[in-house]
């Protein structure tokens, strides 16, 4: 039998419709409900984890540019913005991501490609760098993120591309091929920008904190 | 010699390649099991008079060594086996399952004496000298320190985020150490667990923690390539080994506290080549590498007269190894 699943909208019509929501009366029904689901989109959920790994790096020099002028590898710019669950751009946060080089390889001697950054006044947060490679010991390519805040649960996790090669085009049904890929929503779209000859992929990444 | 469970998951890959007879390397005991029980984890009294294994079956299997007579098998039920341990005397083995079940008994008898529910993959344990305390670290939740006579946490050992790699207590009990995800060493108290001091110029996380066997040093190793020596009751760093081009993954130190084994991976990949160096720890110099194609060993540990075991598995074998 297939389940019958209901929107949160229907549910809502439901319950004032069978009265267990109490409408008050100078209130029309279908705005109490939009004041409802205002209230609902202003809720964020808060970006899955994912394991810290082992090559994280303390004391990442400030950077929003983490590439060298020659650098080989795809540029990439991810951009995003850091998020309460109450949807309160959280402007405090610290955000720190390490990721390998073109080819797979971690900096472990100096900082390359490690960055600590500081979102703007809309919370918002921008690096440059380059698609990194494949880890010999992963499945796929990802960068590693790390969010503080004042108040709010360390955000450990990670930001993996919906090109990685490792899933055939089809990340909806082959993000599992990592198995440490436990959200797909970690697996994000992503956007070639520039002319053809200096094509690099841009990538958003919101970010979701929950209070402590 | 545990090796870091959080690099081991990678380094199990190379457990189908057979073990190569080194030149410094003595095989003395090995002993077989199913070819799909697969070992995965190992560890060896320090008296060198038992061998437990964690294998990919379920199964915990313990050894006599060297007769090599299987004494006992054991399970966790449904979780998988994420690594073994005895306590220092190797009266107890404890178990950690992979949904953080940690089940210790009694080596002598076979029955089971505690179970605990640490929440999550076991990562590291490590028992209290007088067997009464146990300190577990799960995977990325903060590692706890167990009262096993009331069966309860008597403390949280908390890092800024994540986890611990590694734990360990001093030989004489006064101490107890963390290695943290958020690569800072911790020291507490070794009875209450209470916080006593911290090292936070370890840039990169460390994998492995050994105290020295008068119990006032701490030494450290990890993805910084280099061995430092702490200073317990400071957290100072007194000095560091010379790096190398590896990461540290396991260690051990020998019961006169002069030699330290240390089982090194190559951070661009866990299956490259990487070697075993014995270190000399009173002036810091290498005094053994010990590099074989195809060797790789998933743990080992220092006997009383100052033998270094290594184990290794290949299909269908655990390995024991004398480093000559």
């Amino acid at each position: 039998m297939r389940p019958i699943t209901l929107t949160r909208r229907e549910i809502l019509e439901n319950c004032v419709a069978l009265g267990s929501l109490a409408v008050v009366a100078s209130s029309p029904a279908r705005a109490m409900l939009a004041a409802f689901q205002d209230h609902e989109t202003q809720h964020k959920r808060p970006t899955p984890p994912n394991e810290i790994g082992p090559f994280y790096k303390k004391r990442a020099p400030d950077a929003a540019m983490l590439r060298a002028p020659n650098d080989p590898g795809m540029p990439l710019v991810v951009s995003g913005q850091i998020f309460s669950t109450r949807a309160e751009a959280l402007t405090n946060a610290t955000l720190e991501v390490w990721q390998t080089d073109h080819l797979g390889h971690y900096d472990l001697d100096g900082y390359r490609y490690r960055a600590s950054l500081k979102p703007d006044q809309s919370g918002g947060y921008k690096f440059e760098s380059v698609m990194p490679g494949h880890y010999p010991d992963r499945v796929c390519q990802h960068i590693h993120y790390l969010v503080t805040a004042p108040g709010y649960k360390p955000l450990i996790t990670q930001l993996y591309f919906a090109t990685d090669p490792v899933f055939e085009g089809d990340p909806d049904r082959n993000f599992s091929r990592d198995p440490l890929i436990h959200s797909r929503e970690l697996v994000r779209p992503v956007m070639l920008t520039g002319d053809p000859k200096t094509i690099q992929a841009a990538v958003r990444f919101e970010l979701v904190l929950e209070l402590m | 010699m545990r090796t870091s469970s959080k690099l081991l998951h990678i380094a199990v890959v190379l457990a189908a390649v057979p073990a190569l007879l080194a030149q410094d390397l003595h095989l003395i005991k090995t002993l077989t099991v199913p070819p799909e029980a697969a070992v995965r984890s190992v560890a060896i009294t320090q008296k060198g008079d038992f061998v437990a294994a964690g294998c990919q079956d379920g199964q915990i299997r313990l050894w006599a060594f060297p007769s090599g007579e299987l004494r006992q098998s054991f399970t966790l039920q449904d979780q998988k086996i994420s690594g073994v341990w005895f306590s220092p005397d190797g009266t107890l083995l404890a178990v950690g399952g992979n949904r953080g079940t940690v089940r210790i008994w009694t080596v002598s008898s076979g029955k089971v004496k505690a179970e605990l529910k640490a929440g999550a993959d076991v990562k590291a344990l490590a028992f209290s000298p007088d067997r009464t305390l146990v300190a577990v670290a799960p995977a990325e939740i903060p590692a706890q320190l167990w009262d096993l006579d009331i069966g309860r946490i008597t403390a949280d050992l908390t890092p800024k985020f994540a986890g611990s790699s590694d734990v360990a207590f001093s030989p004489d009990g006064q101490w107890l150490a963390s290695a943290d995800e958020d690569t800072v060493i911790r020291l507490y108290d070794g009875h209450t667990g209470a916080p006593r001091a911290t090292t936070q110029d370890i840039l990169l996380e460390s994998f492995a923690i050994a105290f020295s066997a008068d119990s006032k040093s701490l030494y450290a190793g990890g993805a910084d390539q280099t061995i430092s020596v702490i200073d317990a009751a400071s957290g100072k760093i007194s000095r560091t080994f010379p790096k190398q081009q590896f990461v540290v993954g396991g260690m051990e130190i020998s019961r006169d506290g002069k030699s330290l084994a240390g089982a090194y991976f190559d951070a661009n990949g866990f299956s490259n080549p990487a070697p075993v160096l014995l270190w000399d720890t009173a002036s810091g110099s290498i005094r053994k590498t010990i590099q074989q194609s195809g060797f790789r060993p998933i743990g080992g540990g220092f006997l009383p007269d100052g033998r270094l075991l290594l184990a290794s598995t290949a299909e269908g074998k655990l390995q024991i190894w004398q480093v000559r």
